[in-house]
């Protein structure tokens, strides 16, 4: 059954809701439209001398940054002048674009006073716009450069007027205490006079500018070169270059407002000005603008101007603030010149800057007007000191020299003349009252050299002085410490030089002595004494002296050394240079550098008194502390010594050559040599010997090898005599010296083969003895050798001992029997050596003495090998 | 009613209708489907007035999508504003032709043929024009294929947003038009979505097909 329904009646909608979308998009679509009309902007059109860096749709313009317009179209005008951009503006922007408004394009700008709109680098130019008032209007001339003052950049604006522009130009800074506060913004030509200089200050720094502002010109270097020198003024190296202006502030003045003129001044003295008078005169020869006003040689002022007057010439001068308090009532002027004259010339100077004008301070109120002297005011005169002086000779004072103190003149000389006594030479002086109380009593006078050259080894000073001490010298004051002040009509006494004063002084503190020396010992007059390198006296005179072909030599030592003279006292040249060296290290004293050239004479003490007189100058230090004596050696001339070679006992220094001379036969060497005091009791015997050491290279090694690098010394051996003596004869080879008892006797031989000075004896392969010395048996039949052996091996030798040649090597061949090669040592088979072998054991009856004679064997007996007597040690 | 089904008999005139959801055929009578409950529809004439809606919409939309710019790129500090056009003229510009067909056609072409097309497609079915139903129905296939690359445009300008983004430097941002571009190819593939296409045979079968047909 199909169920009835009653149907659903649905009333078709005309319209679907789905119409509204299109209602909606349609009025979304016209607003928009709307819109977009009603803000499409405002077209204005800005003429630009050229369309540099702009570009259609991409420039814009402007207006603190905030973009209010956008280049629309670029086209050239019509006069082909330049370019009309049209820039469309943003709508909101029209109320601001008036008759007054300006454009200008800001472009990348590096200056030396900055960079200017390093944004446009990036973004690239655009054109920046300041609103102004008026009608409105859609076509602008753009600005060449920016506005002075954009908002949001308030600050004052001023005008510095000025008579030229110098190296200012716009953007050249303002500084105030060197802080820069503001810039030059323009600048213009005011009626072909004068050129108005506009400056900007920034807000903060606006109200440092006052009404009675001083502005000064800082552009560049300002160079003020003068013969006494010069002077270099700089502000900032921005100002070098592009110029600057500075300005002052002064704490009570009203703030200038905007516009205020100012003048701007060359420089700071100038801004800063200083108290202006005038000065009259008849004419004005010499003087020029810029003339200086000088007090004491200090350049207080200058002269400004100068104007013709009926009766004469004013003078308009500044006289620099700081010092404005001298000028007073009585203050004069004078007109002062280089001046030439017999006395020299004064101010020479002048002669290139032209006159100065002086000036003394004086009471009163200062007035606006004073007078031009053309002479120095008279100072008043005052009571002068009158003094006498006296001096051995006259050194070139005449009457009218100067007296000065401190190279400051403080009086005159009024006569020299010769004293009644005609043994001096007497001065009336004059002392200015100002300064007669430096003249004390002790005080005396130097004459004072035109030209001074004073050479010494301390450097060389040349003191020159002004021309009038060349014509009538001059005298100086040196004061004494004596404060005593001086009566009227004293006298004091006068040098010739200071050396000569400090002499007069010294002289009454000296003590004599005299030396004597075998030679002029390298002094002079004048050659420093010296106790532990400090100078003590000198040298006074040298003299030889005929009859003991020797020299003496006066000396001086100051009074305070007295006590270093004592019978302990010896004295010594000194050597410029000493050097010890010896293998254990190298000693070097080196004297001061004055006695080094000079010459000098040391003075020591000994330990304990002197032997000798007390007189003797030793040659040097270990010389004379060692109290040495001399002794003249003689050598045959083959002999190689040199000076300072040294005398050994057994490796000690016992002494040292003096002097080498080869005889003028040429045969012989004459030495002479000293032997150090404490030693020379030891060797003076008349058998003392004295023998020459020098380096022996052999296979059996080196002797002596030290004179390899020292030079071949002297050996020397005590004798026994009982006779002393001061002169040996020496020998070329070392004698052989029995110190330790050593056992002596004779080896005999046909042959010496190679047993050699040296060749050492061996037992059983330790060294026991060597060969001292060999000769020739007198009747030419064979060699013998005197050989020793050691004292400790004595007892193993007695009169059944052989000896045997151990030198070389002996090669036995044979047929059967085969090679057989023997050897000793490696020492003996360079060197050579000599066997030893006892049969016995050593008793009182086979003991050997001295001289015993032995003969040698060439070859070993194998027997002799075996021999081993127990021998008992002594 | 007739009642000789053949190849061209609907199923509205046989009582039988199809589910718009699960296409279960039911027979028209029935307000729901049995299957799933949805409500049946033999025909959705609304939908009809809901394209032409949607299509008006979309086309008034064409305007502003067009005028405006579509992205904003500042580069160095320099604003440029492009719209689609004088984005695929900038690049005809600097000889990237192929790329400029490709945003011409997916960005200039194909939004404005699809506008026409529906445009047609729904003149034909409101005012029973005299077309040829598989050639409608053809185009209209078509449209609703190529609708969606319409899309490449925004894919591009979402895809540079994204990644350029330097400050003054490099910086790219969508533009108005962008907006206004991308509802335009919403509301044309809604327009397309929404419409019974079930009308056309009812209105155009009977009078051509039978003509292009034998």
């Amino acid at each position: 059954m199909t169920q009835v329904q009653t149907p659903k009646v649905v009333k078709k909608k005309l319209f679907s809701p789905i119409w509204l979308l299109p209602i909606i998009a349609l009025a979304l679509g016209a607003w928009l439209g709307v819109k977009s009309i009603r803000e499409s902007g405002v077209e204005v059109r800005i003429h630009f001398p050229n369309a540099t860096g702009m570009d259609i749709g991409k420039t814009l313009v402007k207006y603190q940054g905030l973009t209010v317009g956008k280049v629309a179209d670029i086209s050239i005008d019509d006069q082909l002048q330049g370019v009309n951009v049209d820039v469309l503006m943003d709508y909101r922007s029209s109320p601001f674009i008036n008759k007054g408004t300006k454009f200008w394009l800001v472009t990348p700008k590096a200056s030396i006073t900055g960079i200017e709109g390093l944004d446009t680098l990036f973004s690239g130019n655009y054109i920046s716009i300041l609103p102004g008032e008026g009608e409105s209007r859609s076509f602008f001339e753009a600005e060449i450069t920016a506005p002075v003052i954009t908002p949001g950049n308030e600050g004052l604006i001023v005008n510095i007027t000025s008579d030229k522009l110098g190296s200012l130009d716009v953007g050249s800074p303002l500084f105030y205490r060197q802080i820069p506060v503001g810039q030059v913004v323009g600048y213009r030509l005011d009626n072909s006079q004068k050129i108005i200089v506009t400056a900007f200050i920034q807000q903060q720094y606006a109200s440092l500018v006052k009404v009675d502002s001083q502005f000064w010109n800082v552009s560049g270097i300002s160079i003020n070169a003068s013969l006494s020198g010069i002077e270099v003024r700089s502000e900032s190296l921005a100002s070098i270059l592009a110029g600057g202006i500075s300005f002052s502030s002064s704490d009570h003045s009203d703030a200038a407002q905007n516009q205020h003129e100012f003048s701007l001044y060359d420089s700071e003295e100038q801004a800063f000005g200083g108290i202006e008078l005038m000065l009259t005169a008849t004419g004005a020869e010499s003087v020029s603008e810029h003339t200086a006003i000088m007090f004491r040689g200090i350049k207080i002022g200058h002269v400004t101007n100068k104007i013709l007057t009926d009766d004469g010439v004013s003078l308009l001068a500044k006289i620099d603030s700081q010092y404005s308090e001298l000028l007073a009532g009585s203050s004069s002027f004078w007109l002062e010149g280089a001046d030439i004259s017999l006395d020299g010339i004064k101010h020479p100077e002048r002669l290139l800057t032209g006159s100065v004008i002086n000036f003394t301070p004086g009471t009163g109120e200062p007035l606006q007007q004073y007078p031009l002297l053309t002479d120095q005011p008279q100072p008043l005169n005052t009571q002068k000191l009158a003094l006498t002086l006296h001096s051995d000779t006259n050194p070139g004072i005449s009457a009218g020299a100067e007296l000065r103190f401190k190279q400051i003149k403080i009086g005159t000389v009024l006569s020299s003349q010769l004293n009644a006594a005609l043994t001096e030479v007497e001065y009336d002086i004059e002392v200015d009252a100002d300064f007669s109380s430096l003249v004390t009593k002790g005080s005396y006078f130097i004459a004072e050299s035109a030209l001074s050259i004073e050479a010494d080894l301390e450097g060389v000073a040349v003191k020159t002085r002004d021309l009038s001490t060349f014509s009538l010298g001059a005298l100086s004051l040196v004061r004494s410490n004596n404060n005593q002040q001086i009566v009227n009509g004293a006298s004091l006494n006068v040098f010739a030089n200071s050396s000569d004063a400090k002499n007069y002084f010294k002289n009454k503190q000296r003590i004599n002595k005299q030396l004597t020396s075998k030679d002029g010992a390298d002094v002079v007059k004048g050659s420093p004494i010296y106790y532990k390198k400090m100078q003590i006296g000198q040298v006074e005179q040298i003299e030889w002296q005929r009859t003991e072909n020797n020299f003496i030599i006066d000396i001086s030592i100051q009074k305070s050394f007295a006590s270093l003279l004592t019978d302990k006292t010896v004295f010594w040249r000194n050597s410029a240079l000493s050097i010890n060296a010896s293998l254990n290290g190298i000693e070097v004293e080196v004297a001061p550098l004055q006695a080094a050239i000079k010459g000098g004479i040391t003075l020591g003490l000994l330990d304990s008194a002197m032997i000798d007189s007390g007189k003797h100058l030793y040659d040097s230090k270990f010389l004379a502390l060692s109290q040495s004596t001399t002794i003249a050696l003689t050598f045959p001339a083959t002999v190689k010594l040199e000076k300072k070679a040294p005398i050994r006992y057994l490796g000690h220094k016992v002494g040292e050559v003096h002097s080498v001379v080869l005889s003028k036969d040429l045969s012989e060497l004459n030495v002479e040599a000293y032997l150090y005091g404490d030693y020379a009791a030891s060797f003076n015997q008349q058998d003392a010997s004295f023998s020459i050491v020098d380096v022996k290279v052999s296979l059996a090694g080196i002797e002596a090898p030290e004179t390899i690098l020292t030079g071949p010394y002297i050996s020397v051996f005590p004798g026994v005599s009982a006779q002393t003596s001061s002169e040996f004869t020496g020998l070329i080879e070392k004698p052989f010296h029995n110190i330790n008892n050593a056992l002596t006797f004779v080896i005999s031989n046909d042959n010496l083969g190679s047993i050699n000075k040296g060749t050492a004896i061996f037992f059983r392969g330790i060294k026991v003895g060597q060969v001292d010395e060999y000769r020739l048996i007198a009747d030419g039949t064979g060699v013998e050798m005197t050989v020793h052996v050691d004292n400790q091996y004595r007892h193993l030798i007695n009169n059944t001992s052989v000896f045997w040649d151990l030198s070389g090597v002996k090669v036995d061949v044979g047929l059967f029997s085969g090679a057989q090669i023997e050897t000793g040592s490696l020492e003996t088979i360079l060197a050579g050596g000599i066997g030893l072998a006892t049969k016995d054991i050593t008793s009182s009856d086979n003991m050997i003495n001295n001289d015993y004679r032995f003969s040698l064997s060439s070859t070993v007996d194998p027997l002799w090998l075996e021999w081993a007597p127990k021998q008992a040690a002594q | 009613m007739k009642s000789n089904p053949n190849d061209s008999t609907l199923g509205k005139e046989i009582g039988l209708t199809c589910c718009p959801t699960c296409n279960k055929v039911t027979c028209a009578e029935s307000a729901c489907c049995s299957r799933c409950d949805t409500k049946l529809i033999i025909r959705d004439y609304g939908s009809l007035q809901k394209s032409w809606a949607l299509l008006i919409t979309a086309a008034i939309l064409l305007i502003p999508a067009n005028l405006y710019p579509i992205t904003t790129l500042t580069n160095q500090g320099q604003v440029t504003q492009d719209t689609i056009f004088s984005g695929i003229a900038h690049l005809v510009k600097t000889d990237m032709i192929p790329i400029a067909i490709i945003l011409f056609t997916a960005s200039i072409l194909v939004p404005l043929l699809k506008i026409i097309g529906l445009t047609i497609y729904l003149t034909a079915i409101s005012f029973k024009l005299p077309i040829s139903k598989k050639n409608l129905m053809m185009g209209f296939h078509i449209i609703e294929w190529i609708g969606r690359w319409s899309m490449l445009d925004l894919f591009v300008i979402s895809l540079t947003v994204a990644v350029v983004n330097m400050g003054q430097l490099l910086d790219a941002k969508p533009a108005p038009a962008a907006t206004a571009f991308a509802l335009v190819i919403l509301l044309t593939q809604l327009a397309a979505k929404v419409i019974d296409t079930r009308l056309l045979w009812d209105r155009l079968e009977t009078k051509n097909d039978s003509s292009t047909n034998t």
